[in-house]
């Protein structure tokens, strides 16, 4: 047994070590067009594996993502409008900007139960999409706001721009992947799989979640302002609702659970809807559909139980049902009270 | 003085379709426990439904293809609560809680992007009811806001019949205060989520039908009043009735006094629907179970 655990932890690092390194020589034989979509690719998978974060892992669902994304976005572009800042410590204030605002949010909304979360998000996100859009004065509504790209006007090719955005994926993904392993990971998988009993036995319920939404929050402000200085024109409607569909379909599909399988998701979402151009905007709607389905019969997702028959890792899930059933039955209890 | 009564008066008038379309979203979470996420987009369909019904069959009644389109997307909402919301109920689902934020999250997607592909970007308008406006001595309004809100009132209190006199109404009742007793007396949960899921987005279709001469109807159509819903339920207090009623006509008297007295008019009116988020950080703030709502955490 133990060989075996150990066996499957090298093939885990071997097979990470692989597709690393294939990620890094992809410059040397795609072409631009390629490239392009593969920097967008990790900019969603960045969403997507930020999201999973506070989905799978603490069970609070924002609909705000994309929204903290744009602010992220947004604090750079318009503190380089107009205050002439440039592009890295435009990116650390936006994503300063989005942790502020995370933390407020989550400070209001996380006390009560994780509807009110997707309730609040999901208002929050459409009314600063109206207001970024109203005050076109500013922000320049939809005609787009221009931002100054990151390495300069003079650097045209992809290839940076490429590495960049890998090494935020890369960094964000350890940073990620710490936080769910460490002890606020096993507080975050207590209060998902039961807020009563996590809080009996002592773990600060709400200030685990909030502590949570905020690091979320900021990582979606970070690949906000890198993709806004990449793509260097946005307009509001890169936060609208159904880019949050999309973003947590990659998630979802991908495998909520885990944050690699939700970034792949992200990675191999992205790069279908530039193969299958064709469909046009039937695309969304296959993805729609493979979001319902796979939320209905595959709740761990479509890549990662892939990825633990690759690996050898039993499935996690087992005794989760039974804990529901003990969770259904003291919710009743509580309901006759 | 008459600047604020005819405020006032838009208020209501549109705050009872507001009602209308909250009170469909307070059913399904009074018996289902789920908030319907795609509460706006079946909003969506009702206005396309009568607009084709109305295109395909030259000469049919505006009112019927209201009803209509009603019945078309209650059928919708059967099918959908059948194969994708019953199994929760049956327990074959891993956190339900969870499942029903992200499986009602998902169908808005699908609904909205299907909307996108079939019908395209572009804004239809379904035929008046009545053409031109009438004056109310505070105010004119347009018949068409008028029959809309006039056919709301007439709903609701049909559906408040429904819910206190009928049978079914009171079934309704049981089990959404209590699904094991009503059991026991001999109601069919199961039967219940149904047609509380049918009636509820049958309801936001009809407003959605009813709107849609007076705002034109686009794939992302929904999102501002199903915002608006959620600010109203939360508001009202989640799974009450009067409370559905009173938020509906409470907001609606906001965004247009909201609208009115903003220091900048034409400003004031794309900020409308965001007074109702600062209504929601107050609620949950000072008064997080709304004014009507059972007491929980």
């Amino acid at each position: 047994m133990k060989a075996k655990d150990n066996f499957s932890l090298s093939l885990q690092w071997i097979l990470g070590g692989i597709l690393l390194v294939i990620a890094l020589l992809v410059p040397l034989f795609a072409q631009t067009y390629w490239l392009h979509v593969l920097i967008i690719a990790y900019f969603y998978a960045l969403l997507a594996s930020s999201w999973s974060l506070l989905a799978g892992y603490a069970g609070q669902f924002s609909f705000g993502h994309m929204a903290f994304m744009a602010i992220g976005a947004y604090t750079t572009g318009l503190l380089g409008r107009y205050f002439g800042i440039g592009p890295f410590l435009g990116i650390i204030f936006g994503t300063l900007m989005a942790g502020l605002m995370g933390l407020a949010i989550g400070a209001l909304v996380l006390r009560f139960k994780a509807s009110y979360l997707a309730l609040f998000t999901i208002a929050f996100s459409e009314i600063l999409r109206m207001i970024l859009n109203g005050e076109s004065d500013i922000t320049r509504g939809d005609q787009g706001l221009s931002i100054v790209p990151l390495l300069g006007e003079e650097i045209i090719s992809r290839v940076p721009y490429y590495y960049i955005m890998l090494a935020v994926l890369l960094v964000c993904m350890v940073l990620m992947y710490w936080l769910a392993n460490s002890r606020v990971g096993l507080f975050l998988r207590a209060i998902r799989e039961d807020e009563e009993a996590a809080a009996a036995r002592g773990v600060n319920v709400v200030r685990y979640k909030v502590l949570t939404f905020v690091v979320t929050s900021m990582i979606a402000g970070l690949a906000g302002g890198f993709f806004a200085h990449y793509i260097t024109l946005i307009t509001p409607n890169i936060m609208i609702i159904p880019q949050m569909g999309l973003v947590i379909a990659m998630a979802i599909v991908g495998g909520v659970e885990s944050l690699f399988a939700a970034a792949m998701g992200g990675i191999i979402i992205q790069v279908s809807l530039e193969v299958l151009r064709e469909f046009g905007a039937w695309r969304l709607v296959i993805f729609g559909a493979l979001l319902i389905i796979t939320l209905r019969f595959a709740r761990d997702g479509l890549i990662a139980p892939i990825m633990q028959k690759v690996m050898g890792t039993a499935p996690k899930a087992e005794l989760r049902t039974q804990t529901d059933a003990q969770k259904v039955a003291k919710e009743d209890v509580l309901d006759e009270s | 003085m008459d600047y604020l009564l005819a405020l006032a008066a838009t208020g209501v008038i549109m705050g009872i379709i507001y009602a209308l379309m909250a009170m469909g979203l307070t059913l399904i979470f009074s018996i289902l426990n789920v908030i319907n996420f795609a509460h706006g987009e079946f909003y969506m369909l009702g206005g396309y439904f009568s607009y084709f019904l109305l295109t395909l069959f030259t000469g049919l009644n505006p009112f019927v293809a209201v009803f209509l389109s009603g019945l078309l997307v209650s059928v919708i909402g059967l099918i959908f609560e059948f194969f994708f919301l019953r199994p929760m109920h049956l327990g074959r689902i891993e956190r339900p809680p969870e499942y029903a934020v992200l499986i009602t999250f998902g169908l808005s997607f699908f609904l909205q992007n299907l909307a996108l592909a079939v019908f395209g970007p572009y804004p239809h308008r379904p035929t008046s009811f009545f053409s031109g406006a009438v004056d109310l001595g505070v105010v004119r309004v347009s018949t068409d806001r008028l029959t809309a809100s006039v056919l709301s009132l007439i709903l609701l209190g049909l559906l408040l019949l429904l819910i206190n006199k009928t049978w079914i109404g009171k079934a309704l009742q049981a089990v959404s205060q209590n699904k094991d007793a009503a059991a026991v007396v001999g109601i069919n949960p199961l039967r219940m989520n149904t047609i509380a899921f049918s009636l509820g987005v049958g309801l936001a279709a009809i407003a959605g039908a009813l709107l849609a001469p007076s705002f034109s109807i686009m794939p992302d159509v929904g999102a501002v009043p199903s915002i608006r819903s959620y600010v109203i339920i939360v508001l009202g207090g989640m799974g009450s009735i009067p409370g559905s009623i009173l938020g509906g006509v409470l907001i609606g008297l906001v965004e247009s006094l909201g609208a009115g007295y903003f220091p900048d008019p034409s400003r004031g009116l794309t900020y409308k629907t965001s007074f109702g988020l600062i209504i929601f950080a107050l609620v949950l703030l000072f008064r997080p179970r709304g004014f009507f709502g059972r007491k929980e955490r």
